[in-house]
């Protein structure tokens, strides 16, 4: 354990050196609440069904690649690999230090936009059991993407690439686990998209969450998979070896 | 202290290391000659538990690199040719980092102290790492190597891209920490192995061409021996004359010669001496000699003919 903390006392600094972490935290905050508060002025309701329905694609497509695209990219270019996987460190435990100080990093700019249901509780009288849920599933989807991510950016020591092939990877979650994108697959191959919506589709676990229907299975099926991805992580740094 | 054993490294069809294998004893400085691309950094690399081995087994201090690596990691000081830093950081962040993650605890500002203080960093505790010379970086690479007083090192082209005087500095500090611990240093400039180390270990196409103390393997080229000659004389008289002396095994012709002289490195065969053959020929031709004098056969010339040497045995292998 303390061994996963000095790497995410490190890993979490970091985040602050570069200013491409600030610039897309405040992109994340005005593209979310500024979406959002188009919605709010035109229908007046006091709730965040249109935050919650965007946030998907936002962190999927943007957001999380930029976080998680550092992470093992930037080692593989400095050569600081080397160092770190030569420290008398477990390949667990560095990954979970890694991937912690991302999730930490995911969690301050997400509360960030906690100034939205302030701004509902002073104008109006929300609904606070969905807004509450949106929120839980909010952590777990990004703590979801950002296993991903990590996993992802060991492969490669450009951070744009592996910010663009997050992208895609957590761009397609989300959008297979939308109504038409599995019907459209469904088109060409009948029953491939049902299976990938029904299975591996991100947004219809996160939707159930954020309209306050708190299921297991939707908790197990984010923390199974955030947990398998960063196995396949630790496992990967191993098997550069061979 | 550390044992390899038979150890071969493939990446995809290429072949980094051919089934090597020495042991190399507590205290020793071991110095890794050979070209680039020979299997330096891969042994090196195999040894650090960074890479694992195709096949073969590796010890460090009786702990197995594939079964127990931590503790294989625990011993080592490690500097890589690439010099890994993370150029945002501090010096002092840098060395903090490495320091707590190497577990030093009580011991680390102590530890600081020294390695800053042996290093020289003194002056550059403050700056950002990314901005330091490369002679700097490569110090503070050198420092995170030490900082846990490791049993072991392993520094891979630990003088590249200094100056004169800080590779003196560098090969003192080596030579100082010599007493205590187990080093193996990597290098392609011989005469920089021959200096620093007890032993060399050379290397080509991933196999121990030679091992041994540095004049164990001068004595293993030196039976031929060469002679500079310049004279005052057309360069294709020259070549006539020397041709026709028995015994003569290569001329060299020096291109820098002066005008209207030539002059040559004549390398005779294993176990003759030209000096008088040669002396013969220029009284016949009553050349005036400008300069005749026996050479040792220089570091560089031994790197060359032993690395050679493992190439003509190869291609005959494949024949």
């Amino acid at each position: 354990m303390r061994d996963v903390a000095i790497i995410f006392k490190r890993e979490f600094q970091a985040y602050f050196y570069s200013p491409i972490a600030y610039v897309f935290s405040v992109i994340f905050i005005l593209l979310n609440t500024g979406l959002y508060m188009f919605h709010f002025f035109f229908f007046g309701n006091a709730d965040m069904r249109a935050f919650f329905s965007s946030l998907p694609l936002v962190l999927g497509l943007i957001f999380i690649p930029a976080i998680s695209m550092r992470l093992w990219s930037e080692e593989n270019k400095l050569g600081t690999v080397e160092l770190l996987l030569t420290l008398p460190m477990k390949s667990e435990h560095i990954v979970l230090g890694k991937y912690l100080a991302s999730l930490a990093f995911y969690l301050i700019a997400l509360a960030g936009t906690l100034t939205i249901p302030i701004i509902l509780l002073i104008l109006g009288r929300p609904d606070f059991g969905p807004i509450i849920g949106g929120y839980f599933g909010a952590v777990l989807l990004g703590a979801f993407f950002l296993a991903v991510g990590i996993f992802i950016s060991a492969f490669f020591s450009d951070q744009i690439v592996s910010l663009i092939i997050t992208s895609m990877a957590c761009g397609f979650l989300a959008l297979i686990g939308w109504q038409y994108v599995p019907m459209v697959i469904d088109g060409w191959i009948p029953g491939l998209g049902s299976f990938l919506h029904r299975y591996i589709g991100v947004t219809r676990h996160f939707n159930d969450i954020e309209r306050g229907v708190i299921d297991i299975k939707s908790i197990i099926y984010f923390l199974s998979m955030t947990a398998l991805f960063l196995y396949l992580n630790a496992k990967s740094l191993e098997r550069r070896k061979y | 202290m550390i044992e390899l054993r038979n150890v071969s490294k493939r990446y995809g069809d290429t072949t980094a290391l051919d089934g090597i294998s020495f042991s190399i004893k507590k205290g020793e400085i071991v110095g890794f000659v050979g070209p680039n691309g020979a299997g330096k950094s891969t042994a090196m690399k195999i040894i650090t538990t960074y890479t694992a081995p195709t096949s073969g087994t590796v010890t460090v201090g009786g702990f197995d690199g594939l079964e127990n690596p931590i503790e294989v990691r625990r011993l080592i000081g490690y500097l890589p040719e690439t010099v890994p830093l993370y150029s945002d950081m501090l010096v002092s962040e840098y060395l903090e980092f490495i320091g707590t993650a190497r577990h030093l605890n009580g011991n680390l500002k102590k530890r600081t102290d020294w390695v800053v203080e042996a290093c020289g960093l003194g002056n550059v505790l403050k700056r950002k790492v990314g901005v330091l010379s490369k002679g700097y970086k490569q110090r503070t690479c050198l420092a995170q190597a030490l900082i846990h007083d490791p049993e072991v090192l392993i520094l891979d082209e630990p003088t590249s891209g200094l100056d004169p005087l800080q590779i003196i500095g560098i090969r003192n500090l080596i030579k100082n920490l010599s007493h205590s611990k187990t080093i193996v240093l990597s290098t392609h400039i011989l005469p920089e192995a021959a200096i620093v180390s007890d032993r060399i270990l050379m290397i080509n196409h991933g196999r121990l061409v030679a091992d041994g103390t540095f004049d164990d393997l001068v004595a293993q080229v030196s039976d031929r021996r060469s002679m500079y000659l310049s004279v005052k004389a057309p360069k294709k008289d020259l070549e006539a004359a020397l041709k026709g002396i028995k015994g003569v095994d290569e001329i060299r012709f020096d291109e820098n010669a002066a005008r209207g002289s030539s002059a040559a490195h004549i390398f005779s065969a294993p176990k003759t001496d030209l000096l008088e053959a040669v002396n013969e020929v220029m009284k016949k031709q009553k050349w005036t000699v400008l300069e005749f004098q026996q050479e040792k056969l220089s570091l560089e010339d031994t790197f060359i003919r032993l690395t050679q040497g493992s190439d003509a045995a190869e291609k005959e292998e494949k024949a």
